[in-house]
């Protein structure tokens, strides 16, 4: 047998060394880092107004501006914490017009500047029903949108409310009408420039290689102050263990979520990666069927009961089986909230963990175990109900055991149904199942998703549980529409969960608190918590600690 | 042979489309529905609705079926309902990925497989020969994702000597030049195609092994001893040749199974394949991506037990005898 050449191992070795390999030359300076996040979603399509996907989010931030975004602060109401970015100012001509001059500077990267134009078919697109973007019952109060020149535009709106401006602005990304104009409405969802857009932001598209990789690349003219980074790669797993391994094995520098404590701990005590916490967009919750399952005319035999759901959410310690899934990445929520909310307060009153008072109502209700096996009955029925849960969230999976044992030692019994997701959710939108494990990420704000998912607004939505109370309705409405100032707003909002949390719809388990992982040659890292890299045109690579990585060229 | 040959195609045509109409009805029998993007709270009824209309999932299934076949044999595999692209597109970009994970691993198989098998019988009862019955049997039984995290933990993350995942380095990739970059490759292939190889190998090593001491034990074989030959030659000429025989079929056989275990393997390699979309669009409700990575794959499987049994016939005549008389 022939021995291979030495030279072959070299290429070889030299090559398993790539990452390593210290190379002269290159990039040098402030601007050249390269940063790969480790991602386990892949974008569907690069184009805001048909995709409400994390990832379709993350890579198109760079990509397209809005008028204005969010503040540091996060706050919703009003327009005084918003920051310009297409727009370099903006006024209020009347009470429900609002006036957005463009930025002269600002520019599409095919050299197309962006006009007034640009804005109001943006509108019309996340609009139009034959687009069907997620985001157009967002728009709803506005009424139109029209350009009085090439670099101003004119919001009106159907009535006055506290986030007016927060709807003008925060939802749209705005479109290049010049590449966009002759696509047919309904095929928006698979026109190319969705695999290769042409946008106005601090970073171009360069490629994308299906179930790979994503790269962008700063754009060195961009009218805002050129990125430091000059490279963004996102490199995609089918699995965030790998996308975790990725990270601390040094294929990638960067990932929005560790998720599990085991992670969390991993990551942070690898001495090359920094950790940054930040509040979570979700919270978790058991929902209640008030209904039959599968037929909303009459209510629920078990859950039709108030006292009986007052009761299962007394009988619950939800900071036990918090600690025991997430160790300190949640915080149990004061009602169905996440920590993003700017109306998050954690003295809002709910129902106390009161084992106790549990069983004494469970026991004024009727419900005792007269037979001796451990599960409370009446009229010869078991205290007993199904909850569904999806088996593609361990979290979920992992959960829903420990409910299971805690309603055991209340005497309750709980069947966990197990569907994959896709089951799941069409049971959960036909209404059929006794309680669900259900998860919601939320905007920033509660104003858009709240009468969803919990006023009759939400009926043949995405309030599952077809939970319904015209006392709740009539405070959301308030803090949604009627409140003046921001404090109003926050008082009608914490009266409406108060009132929530005493009908008890559910069991409000978890919301959660987020930590990133970042190599520590990024200095500058800062992490809005609705976006985490809305703001990476600030982060850089001192340039004494660039690597390889950082310096490759072309 | 010709008549023969065209009835196998035939045949083989017949069992892809079996599988496509299984798999079409079975996927739209399965609970859940498309178009339901995670955790969010837009869900809008109405627009769920538009979309189900365009893509025809309002008409009766049986209709959707025959529009769906007439498409397949117009060459058209509609569009992705969650990649938004078409289904072509999707699987011509991941099935070169497959096949090459695939070949790869079968590389593996058959070389490691063979010469593991012939030592074994060359030393037949021998502690070596037990040994590595031992290890094979021990390897053979190891699930291909369990042995796939092993190596990734050991080889990728703790001594960091290949990449965790994907087929080809983001950052370097584009920016050397083509031959180190199928190095590249080559160094991003060596773990999965090794997960699934060395399984594989070791179930080719107990089948070689049984084939090499069944034919050892020919009479042709004590001639070719008395002639004087000498041992190695016996062995590697006369018994190994007619012992290659059934690992024809092997091939055939071992084509279904590298395609299953790729899925899993490419899950954990994070290898963007035929395995990887078919998951993703099984779990999304992706039919029209179900149904054309069940028709390629079908069509792969159907494609390489043809060719195995072409080779088969081609080296045992006899073969061909009872085919045509049959």
């Amino acid at each position: 047998m022939r021995t291979p050449r030495p030279t072959v191992f070299a290429a070889v070795a030299c090559l398993a060394l790539l990452g390593s390999c210290e190379r002269r030359g290159g990039c040098t300076g402030d601007h050249c880092g390269t940063l790969v996040i480790a991602s386990a979603g892949e974008p569907d399509i690069l184009l805001p107004p048909v995709s409400e996907f994390a990832a379709t989010r993350d890579v198109t931030e760079p990509i397209f501006l809005k008028l204005a975004d969010l503040g540091p602060s996060g706050n919703t109401v009003g327009d005084e914490d918003f920051q310009p970015q297409l727009a370099e100012r903006w006024e209020w001509d009347a009470p429900t017009t609002l006036v957005f001059h463009l930025d002269p500077r600002a520019h599409w990267q095919d050299g197309q500047a962006v006009t007034a134009a640009d804005v109001a078919f943006t509108y019309q697109v996340y609009t139009d029903t034959l687009v069907n973007s997620p985001f157009r019952s967002s728009l709803r109060q506005i009424s139109a949108v029209t350009t009085r020149d090439s670099l101003t535009v004119v919001f009106r709106f159907r009535q006055r409310y506290p986030e007016m401006f927060y709807d003008a602005v925060y939802h749209m990304r705005i479109m290049p009408a010049h590449l966009l104009r002759e696509v047919p409405r309904d095929q928006w969802r698979s026109t190319a420039f969705g695999r290769a857009p042409v946008g106005d932001g601090p970073y171009r598209f360069v490629a994308w290689k299906a179930g790979q990789s994503i790269e962008l690349a700063a754009d060195s003219t961009f009218f805002l102050g050129r990125p430091y980074i000059r490279r963004l790669i996102w490199r995609f797993t089918p699995d965030q263990q790998v996308a975790v391994t990725q990270l601390l094995a040094g294929d990638a520098d960067a990932i929005e979520v560790l998720i599990t404590p085991d992670n969390v701990q991993r990551a942070c005590a690898d001495p090359k990666l920094a950790c940054y916490p930040y509040k979570g967009a979700q919270y978790g919750y058991v929902g209640f069927n008030l209904a039959v399952p599968g037929d909303t005319t009459k209510p629920h035999p078990l859950f039709g009961d108030r006292d009986l759901r007052r009761a299962l959410v007394l009988a619950t310690d939800r900071e036990r089986p918090l600690h025991n899934v997430f160790g300190e990445l949640a915080r149990v929520p004061p009602g169905p909230m996440s920590q993003l909310w700017w109306i998050w307060d954690p003295e809002i009153r709910e129902l106390p963990y009161d084992s106790a008072q549990a069983a004494r109502l469970l026991k004024r209700l009727g419900w005792i175990d007269s037979d001796g096996d451990g599960i409370r009955d009446k009229d010869g029925h078991e205290l007993s109900f199904r909850l569904l849960v999806p088996t593609t969230s361990a979290i979920r999976r992992q959960y829903a055991r420990l409910l299971q044992e805690s309603f055991r030692t209340a005497g309750v019994d709980v069947q966990l149904d197990e569907v994959d997701f896709s089951v799941f959710n069409e049971r959960a939108r036909a209404g059929r199942f006794d309680a669900l494990l259900n998860v919601w990420n939320t905007d920033p704000t509660p104003s858009s998703g709240f009468p969803q998912t919990w006023t009759k607004a939400g009926f043949g939505r995405s309030n599952y549980g077809r939970y319904f109370s015209p006392q709740v309705d009539q405070l959301v409405d308030r803090a949604v529409s009627a409140a003046a100032t921001r404090d109003q707003a926050r008082r009608a909002w914490r009266s409406a969960f108060e009132t929530l949390n005493q009908d008890a719809p559910g069991i409000f388990l978890f919301a959660t608190e987020n930590v990133a992982a970042v190599n520590k040659r990024f200095t500058d890292v800062r992490i809005r918590p609705d976006s985490w890299l809305a703001l990476v045109r600030s982060w850089r690579v001192p340039s004494d600690r660039l690597t390889d990585r950082d310096r490759v060229e072309r | 042979m010709i008549v023969w040959v065209v009835r196998r195609v035939a045949a083989s045509i017949a069992i892809v489309w079996a599988v496509v109409t299984l798999t079409f009805f079975a996927i739209h029998a399965a609970p859940g529905s498309p178009f339901m993007p995670e955790n969010s709270e837009n869900i809008d009824p109405q627009t769920i609705q538009r979309i189900r209309q365009k893509f025809g999932l309002d008409q009766p299934l049986p209709l959707q079926y025959l529009f769906y076949i007439r498409n397949v044999t117009q060459g058209e595999f509609s569009e992705s309902f969650a990649l938004h692209r078409p289904v072509a597109d999707a699987l011509a970009e991941a099935i070169p990925h497959t096949f090459l994970l695939a070949l790869a691993a079968l590389l593996i198989d058959f070389t490691v497989g063979l010469a593991l098998g012939i030592y074994q019988a060359m030393r037949e009862r021998t502690a070596g020969d037990i040994v590595l019955g031992n290890v094979a049997l021990f390897v053979n039984s190891m699930p291909t994702f369990w042995l796939g995290l092993v190596l990734l933990l050991v080889f990728a993350q703790r001594l960091s000597a290949f990449p965790v995942g994907g087929i080809a380095d983001p950052v370097f990739c584009p920016r050397i030049n083509s031959a180190a970059c199928v190095l590249d490759f080559v160094w991003h292939l060596t773990l999965p195609a090794l997960t699934l190889g060395l399984v594989g190998a070791a179930g080719t090593a107990r089948f070689q092994r049984a084939a090499m001491l069944e034919v050892i034990r020919q009479e042709y074989v004590r001639t070719a001893r008395a002639k004087g030959l000498r041992e190695r030659r016996v062995w590697l000429v006369h018994a190994l040749r007619n012992a290659l025989l059934p690992f024809i079929t092997l091939v055939g056989l071992a084509f279904p199974f590298l395609l299953t275990g790729a899925v899993l393997v490419e899950t954990v390699f994070a290898w963007p394949g035929m395995g990887q979309l078919a998951v993703r669009a099984i779990l999304e409700r992706d039919y029209p991506v179900v149904t054309g990575a069940a028709l390629v794959t079908s069509t792969m499987v159907v494609l390489g037990n043809l060719i195995a049994d072409v080779l088969y016939a081609v080296a045992d005549p006899r073969i061909r005898v009872r085919g045509a008389g049959a």
